[in-house]
């Protein structure tokens, strides 16, 4: 590693982990992005359908532990919330809204006996140079480890190459800013997208930054799984 | 269609010390859908004019026109680019996907999407793909709304394939322009009030997780030529009469309310405070507003006049202001541009009006409301005739007391078509990254 990213890497983590302690986990950390707001009751779980939209991508991924799988094996036998995030970004209403929403969404999944077990979440790298699965791991911090009722996998990819057909899969484009003299600026531009996907690994749902209502997404899961016993019985 | 990864290796490598910016999820030129990303806030670069096609007039040929809009560049006021898609299927309206990379655009006659990418170059917009299953998939016809969502899109068509009536319904695709769902306006009772089926605009409010829908008329009349329409009693009677508020999250309808004269394009306010919105009816010439209703419901009141509804001067398009304080209303017959007043929107008050052509249709406003384009076609049977049948895009400044006009692009001069409806495009940072590697890489 040149001195170069060693120190990217080590302000990443010191952001990433506030006061720098490479110990603390990410969970214990303050909310920092707020919901959208939602005046609304969202329909009853079940009441509707949610549509298919599009079959979910494979491809290679590497797990927290820096072993290679195929991206199916965790959207695959449960219902997931897959995001597509960056480690060190900051942006409240971007990767870091997405986090948050995780951790609101997994405190209403484990409190609900219907759905544990039955849910999984995914955070997967857009920079496989800079997210290495030492630093997924880091990232996902107690969550990464927890595994249980709702395991939250924090993938990367080894390369562009293998990174580009997931991307496209889920129609996810990524573009570096410019300044003025065409030099490019600390500013990458995504639009934040979360995709829900049912146990046979299609997406039912996408959810931008507008749409982040926990309460909304909840029943959206909830439905998946009624839909999953309905079909068994 | 999908991603652009050309370089890919280049860009994220700059990429290993950048913070994320996450694409903000509000309206752009005010009439956008709330989900479309990268906001044009200043100077557009561009401006794409969704243009029919006429028969001995250059090529013929529907085309997308692209039209320099910067002050500073060697191209403002000039076509610089025109792509056309070969045939005329009656081009009409045009909508970003969510990533604001590509523009779907729909004909109405013959029922075919367009997709153009007009993300990679807005400069040069290319045909990437053309959707021509909407019929056999939905038994709809008239795409005419395109409407982003995430990862999809909605498609509001005017008619149907069983007897191009006004009966008709919404498709939702996917990004990639695969078919996911369709769905039928309403035409039983909802909320006590009967559905016609029709169709025309639709416009969601996130917040309220509410989806409105407005009605126009089907193929039958849409096509016919209007001088031969109005004197039909039995066609004018098959013009929409309502609005539908829909659960958006169920896609189910909640209400239909009566809004006689066809109500056309819906704009939300897009002041966070707000909870209404606002339309125009052709046919009775007046604005409405859909506001709660305190009860748990909507209602649709008639809050103002547009001209003199006895004349029927024919409101066509309405483009409210970023701050939902001011409308501009054009009305076709009369080739006037008029600004209403919406401080108080259950009273709104026309301020302002400048005849702006012998028939306007569309107009667009910039974000921060100083620049207006106003294009002249309304449907390829309904332009008046002889030399009252200008064709143009126009921009004019306002400077909020009075409209100046810029510069006019005459596009029966230019052998272009007629000219419909309009995008902004700009260059943004990111994409002159994708478009220009070897800059980038030198950068580093």
């Amino acid at each position: 590693m040149s001195a170069w990213r060693a120190a990217t890497c080590a302000a990443l983590a010191a952001a990433l982990l506030g006061a720098g302690s490479a110990g603390a986990d990410r969970d214990e950390r303050p909310p920092a992005a707020s919901m959208p707001e939602m005046d609304y009751a969202p329909p009853p779980a079940g009441s509707y359908a949610l549509n298919v939209i599009q079959p979910a991508p494979d491809g290679g991924v590497i797990d927290e532990r820096g072993r290679p799988r195929r991206l199916a094996e965790y959207t695959r036998g449960r219902v997931t919330l897959l995001s597509l995030v960056y480690t060190y970004c900051t942006e409240r209403t971007g990767c870091v809204l997405a986090y948050e929403t995780g951790m609101e969404l997994k405190k209403r999944i484990l409190a609900d006996p219907k759905l544990r077990g039955r849910v999984q979440f995914v955070s997967l790298s857009f920079d496989p140079i800079n997210d290495s699965p030492e630093t997924m791991r880091l990232y996902g911090g107690e969550s990464a480890r927890a595994g249980g009722p709702l395991p939250w996998h924090f993938l990367t990819t080894g390369s562009v190459k293998a990174l580009k057909p997931i991307l496209d899969g889920f129609d996810q484009e990524i573009e570096v800013e410019l300044d003025d003299q065409g030099r490019p600026t600390r500013t990458i531009s995504h639009i934040l997208k979360l995709f829900l996907i049912d146990r046979q690994g299609r997406v039912r749902e996408i959810y931008s930054t507008a749409f982040l209502q926990p309460e909304a997404m909840l029943n959206d899961i909830r439905t998946l799984v009624m839909e999953e016993d309905a079909a068994r019985h | 269609m999908g991603i652009q990864l050309k370089h890919r290796k280049a860009i994220l490598i700059v990429a290993l010390v950048a913070p994320l910016y996450a694409g903000a999820a509000l309206a752009d030129e005010t009439c956008n859908s709330p989900y479309t990303a990268r906001l044009i806030k200043g100077q557009e670069d561009y401006v794409h004019v969704w243009t029919l096609g006429v028969e001995g007039l250059g090529d013929g040929s529907d085309k997308l026109v692209t039209i320099g809009a910067n002050p500073k560049a060697r191209d403002y006021g000039k076509v610089v680019n025109t792509l056309s898609v070969g045939g005329r299927g009656e081009a009409h309206h045009m909508g970003f996907t969510d990533d604001r990379k590509y523009l779907w655009a729909g004909g109405l006659d013959d029922s075919k999407i367009y997709v153009f990418d007009v993300g990679t170059d807005p400069s040069k917009p290319k045909l990437v793909k053309t959707i021509a299953d909407l019929p056999k998939r939905t038994g709809f016809v008239g795409p005419h709304t395109f409407y982003a969502i995430p990862g999809r899109m909605l498609v509001q068509a005017l008619s149907n394939t069983k007897d191009h009536g006004g009966a008709t319904g919404i498709a939702v695709y996917n990004n990639k322009g695969g078919f996911v769902a369709k769905y039928d306006m309403p035409t039983g009772e909802v909320g006590g009030v009967k559905g016609d089926g029709y169709g025309y605009d639709l416009a969601i409010n996130p917040r309220k997780n509410v989806l409105l829908t407005s009605s126009f008329t089907g193929w039958n009349n849409y096509m016919m030529d209007m001088g031969k329409m109005v004197k039909d009693e039995e066609a004018m009677k098959r013009f929409g009469t309502t609005m539908a508020v829909w659960d958006f999250k169920a896609m189910k309808p909640k209400q239909v309310l009566n809004v006689p004269g066809s109500p056309l394009e819906i704009r939300w306010s897009l002041n966070p405070k707000d909870n209404w919105a606002v339309t125009a009816t052709a046919l009775t010439s007046k604005i409405w507003l859909i506001k709660p209703d305190g009860k748990g419901g909507w209602q649709a009141k008639d809050v103002a006049t547009i001209g003199d509804p006895a004349k029927i001067p024919l409101p066509v398009d309405i483009s409210i202001s970023a701050n939902g304080k001011g409308l501009w209303v054009n009305t076709f017959m009369d080739g006037m541009t008029r600004y209403f007043d919406l401080s108080n929107p259950e009273a709104p008050k026309e301020v302002y009006t400048k005849h702006t052509g012998k028939q306007v249709n569309m107009i667009s406003q910039s974000w921060d409301g100083k620049r207006v384009y106003i294009t002249s076609s309304l449907l390829a049977n309904w332009d008046k005739k002889g030399e009252d049948n200008e064709q143009f895009l126009a921009l004019f400044h306002w400077n909020g007391k009075e409209l100046k006009e810029q510069w006019r692009v005459d596009f029966a001069k230019e052998k272009l078509g007629r000219a419909h409806h309009m995008k902004f495009s700009a260059k943004p940072a990111a994409r002159k990254a994708a478009a220009e590697p070897a800059r980038v890489a030198a950068a580093r």
